[in-house]
């Protein structure tokens, strides 16, 4: 084989990371240069989403089970983040009922951020080990279940996380630079992941369970690590969360924050990192499209009502549309590969094109 | 008349990638037994299944008495008049005998008409009289292979199709089960048979078809196919090319 | 401690929970649906039972048709217009499916009834309590209890005695075949949703019966519990969502008078927890059932 052709089919093998890099890397220095500032916030804030919607996606999306608990963890990296960091002065008079050991805590962020992804996948080590166990069905409910008990401690154990009420005093250090490189080292750890060893057994597995541990695979343990590395990455993506946003509380970590999450990796489509980030893409343009069209209508005062909630419905009904007319999502279960128009030879790899 | 009652014209059906069925085309009269054949995995069932609508073929056609049913969902297609005895019975095991016996009929059902099956039922399965309130799944196979017979003729289909009805059978229970078969042809059905037994299939067949890899390798009389086919060779020793290309 | 008080408590609380679980499974059975829309039925029918009290002013049992009727229709559209479309698709695309129509339904109503609770007017025998042998209890914990035994009775005699029931049970165990006999999917899937809005409607009476209010957001409590009591009972089968609704009634009732006020908010996780761990010794369930995961096609 020469050289040439050695080198183009590289590139058809790599080009997945460069293909979506480079447009990201571009738009954030667009903006970070000519940018309104509420331009940069959003792209901020994309960046994080991209992060939380790339942990999701490694477990997820390869192993095919529906992560309910994910915004759990990513509280729980904000909680944790925002507890190590800030300083003991602010954290007495912000959450008064912390315990006194809480308080004493002082690190630099970055270690705070890191070291909240590891609380985050601590508890995502305990939990995983009965729920990776259940059945299909059980699991889904189970692991909607768990979301909802992390969120009744969240709110109730005021000694850590001020209960219901707003944790605020969080130092602010998520630039749009710290976000987008934060989002970058996630793209390639996710890219990464889907084509290791485990990130292949975890997609055996959710193609075809039985045939995967016919040929030895254990579906438990894979689907274990993979529920781990995941949570890994969701704590750290809310760990930069909370420095980006600087006050929060437990309602940020629930059910309609999941259902963004939900309907970013849906639309964009599950099976693939491309997916990932053009659903992520997507959904942040259409929710402050419609943030801002709602905002405008209740500004008018053209009704006489308050309209609440247009965002949620509208996202409900396109990821609906979506799974009927697209089940893969938008980009379905391939990565984009240059050149973008021609499809790979499709006896290569069978991806399940719902890959939901 | 001389329209075929059933018309399956280069059907082309798949699971995913995988194509199963490369363009079958086969007809069956009223009145005849005719027997599908093939080795393991030649494409019988993945042809019944497309028939019967189980199965979304990719290309060709299916006509019934004079009407395309290609693509009609399959409660549809029971209703006008095609019953299928799916491979390996597929019986209802929560429910009992009756209840897969009154499901069997819900596609005609007659009160009247219903009672007086259920009686003719009995006399060429004494067995489901006895065990007419116990649950399917406690039924021996040979005893659940009666059920879902017995279930499909419920709907008085004009086109019955077996698929592997001697499957796990003893032989002895493997003759009564041929020996009904014939018996039904004589009362008036219409039978496709699928058989693993090919000697025993062509002993009571009209006509036959022959499959291998999702095609029609051959048809023709019961007779021609003994006399032109190795049998044996179909099912152990794969086809003449295939063995051709075995390395020495 | 163990009085006709708390006996009656627990039969109550249980009935309510079977029947919250029994309408989530009916639809599991058959679809292999984990229906997180299931909560949105129970909470339109508190808004169908507030919007025919107070604004249509029907007598309090034309309210209560109304409710009911609201969680059926419901229930059969959202399977018309979401479920129908998507049934061949993946398990996860139902279920994701399922999860949006549920937050549409609440933002829906958000938008157009508003984002505040509504005070739903119920006749004035379910704030009333009586006293039997020394026991006080409210009656609508009686009627429930009733009205549980004989929607019960209903149910066997309708999945026995009717074709319809013997076509849902056989389609709950062998979709495909069962539509080889004969029985139109549609059929049995719109029959198991209508069902399913009907119990949600039914135990959505006595759920608004206790606060007697009703917000965009009821229906997540209703929904949790059903979704626990199932797994719990055993996914398998109604008897085992029946089962699976008093025992978490029990467990509940224990929980509520043996934790200690400190921990009492925490009932819920504990519940679970008890759940989780109870699962892993016995995955399916207390009862096993018969419904396959076959999916339908
Ligand atoms: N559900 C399925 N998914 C994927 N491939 C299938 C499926 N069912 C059958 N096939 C494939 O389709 C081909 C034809 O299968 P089919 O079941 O029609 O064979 P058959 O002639 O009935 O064999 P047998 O005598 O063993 O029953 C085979 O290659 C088989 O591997
Ligand atoms: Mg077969």
């Amino acid at each position: 084989m020469n050289l040439t052709s050695r080198l183009a089919a590289f590139s058809r093998q790599h080009s997945t990371l460069p293909i979506l890099m480079i447009p990201l890397v571009l738009v954030g220095l667009g903006l970070s240069m000519f940018g309104s500032s509420l331009l940069v916030n959003v792209y901020t804030y994309f960046c994080v989403s991209l992060i939380m919607v790339l942990g999701l996606q490694m477990f997820m999306g390869n192993a095919g089970i529906l992560n309910w608990v994910h915004i759990g963890f990513v509280g729980i990296g904000a909680y944790a983040s925002g507890i190590l960091s800030t300083a003991p002065l602010v954290k007495g008079m912000g959450v008064p009922n912390m315990y006194p050991a809480l308080v004493e805590l002082s690190m630099p962020v970055i270690p705070a951020i890191l070291l909240g992804g590891v609380i985050a996948a601590l508890v995502a080590a305990v939990i995983g080990y009965p729920l990776m166990r259940l059945s299909d069905f059980v699991g889904v409910i189970t692991l909607f279940a768990t979301l909802i008990v992390i969120h009744v401690v969240m709110t109730q154990w005021d000694n850590v996380t001020n209960g219901p009420r707003t944790f605020f005093g969080v130092q602010e250090f998520t630039t749009l630079t710290v976000a987008l490189i934060a989002a970058l080292i996630v793209m390639v750890v996710a890219y990464w992941f889907r084509e290791s060893a485990l990130g292949l057994r975890l997609r055996a597995s959710r193609d075809d369970r039985y045939a995967a541990m016919a040929v030895g695979i254990d579906v438990v343990r894979v689907r274990y690590y993979g529920f781990v590395s995941s949570a890994l990455i969701a704590g750290m993506a809310g760990g930069l969360w909370g420095h980006f946003i600087t006050s929060f509380s437990p309602k940020a970590f629930y059910i309609s924050e999941m259902f963004i999450l939900l309907s970013m990796i849906v639309i964009g489509g599950s099976g693939s990192i491309s997916g990932a980030v053009t659903g992520t893409a997507l959904v942040t343009v259409a929710r402050e499209a419609f943030r801002q069209l709602e905002g405008t209508i209740n500004n008018a005062h053209v009704l006489s009502f308050e309209v609440y909630g247009l965002t949620e419905a509208v996202m409900a009904i396109a990821m609906v549309t979506i799974l009927i007319w697209r089940p893969g999502g938008v980009v379905g279960g391939q990565e984009l590969r240059w050149p973008l128009l021609k499809r790979a030879k499709r006896s290569e790899t069978k991806e399940v094109e719902d890959g939901v | 008349m001389t329209m075929p009652m059933l018309t399956v014209e280069n059907l082309m059906a798949s699971y995913g990638v995988v194509r199963a069925l490369h363009g079958i085309s086969l007809e069956m009269n009223e009145g005849e037994l005719v027997a599908l054949l093939g080795a393991n995995g030649a494409g019988k069932s993945t042809t019944l299944k497309s028939i019967t609508g189980v199965l979304r073929p990719v290309k060709g056609t299916v006509t019934f008495l004079g009407e395309e049913i290609t693509n009609r969902k399959p409660e549809n297609i029971v209703k006008r008049g095609i019953s299928l005895v799916p491979e390996g019975r597929e019986i209802f095991g929560q429910l009992t005998v009756e209840e897969n016996l009154r499901l069997g009929a819900f596609s005609s059902y007659q009160r009247d008409r219903y009672k007086a099956d259920l009686k003719e039922i009995f006399e060429l399965f004494p067995i489901l009289e006895e065990r007419f309130g116990q649950p399917g799944g406690l039924l021996s196979g040979g005893e659940q292979q009666m059920l879902a017979i017995a279930r499909a003729m419920m709907a008085h289909p004009k086109l019955l199709m077996l698929d592997e009805p001697s499957l796990g059978l003893s032989p002895a229970m493997t003759d009564n089960i041929f020996v009904l078969i014939k018996r039904l042809q004589e009362m008036g059905s219409t039978i496709l048979l699928v058989e693993q037994n090919a000697e025993r299939a062509l002993g009571i067949v009209d006509r036959a078809y022959l499959l291998a890899n999702g095609e029609v390798e051959f048809a023709g009389s019961a007779e021609d196919l003994k006399r032109k086919v190795d049998i044996a060779s179909v099912y152990f020793g794969g086809d003449d090319e295939a063995s051709c290309e075995v390395p020495l | 401690m163990i009085d006709l008080e708390f006996l009656i408590n627990t039969l109550s609380l249980g009935s309510l929970y079977a029947l919250l679980a029994l309408g989530l499974v009916l639809v599991y059975g058959i679809l292999k649906l984990v229906n997180f829309a299931y909560g949105e039925y129970i909470m339109i029918a508190g808004y169908g039972l507030y919007f025919s009290a107070t604004v249509l002013q029907l007598p309090w049992w034309a309210t209560m048709l109304f409710g009911v009727a609201a969680a059926v229709l419901t229930s059969y559209l959202t399977e018309l217009a979401a479920f129908r479309p998507v049934r061949t698709k993946s398990a996860n695309a139902l279920i994701v499916t399922s999860f949006a129509v549920s937050i549409f339904l609440q933002n829906a109503v958000l938008i157009l009834v508003s984002p505040r609770a509504r005070a739903v007017q119920l006749p004035p025998i379910f704030s009333k309590t009586v006293n039997i042998a020394g026991a006080t209890t409210p009656v609508r914990n009686l009627l429930i209890i009733g009205t549980t035994i004989v929607v019960l009775v209903l149910m066997s005699l309708l999945m026995k005695k009717t074709v319809l029931g013997i076509a849902m049970r056989a389609a709950a165990e062998k979709f495909t075949t069962t539509r080889l006999m004969g029985v139109p999917a549609n059929l049995v899937i719109s029959a198991a949703f209508i069902i399913s809005g009907l119990l949600a409607g039914i135990a959505s009476i006595f759920w608004i019966g206790r606060s007697s209010s009703v917000d965009p957001i009821t229906g997540a409590a209703p929904l949790l519990i059903a979704f626990i009591a199932t797994v719990m009972g055993g996914m398998h089968s109604p008897t085992g969502a029946v089962v699976g609704g008093f025992v978490y009634g029990l467990l509940f009732n224990i929980l509520s008078i043996t934790l200690p006020a400190s921990m009492i908010s925490y009932r819920d996780a504990f519940m679970f927890v008890i759940v989780v761990l109870f699962l892993l010794f016995r995955p399916e369930g207390i009862i096993k059932g018969g419904y396959t995961e076959e999916r339908v096609g």
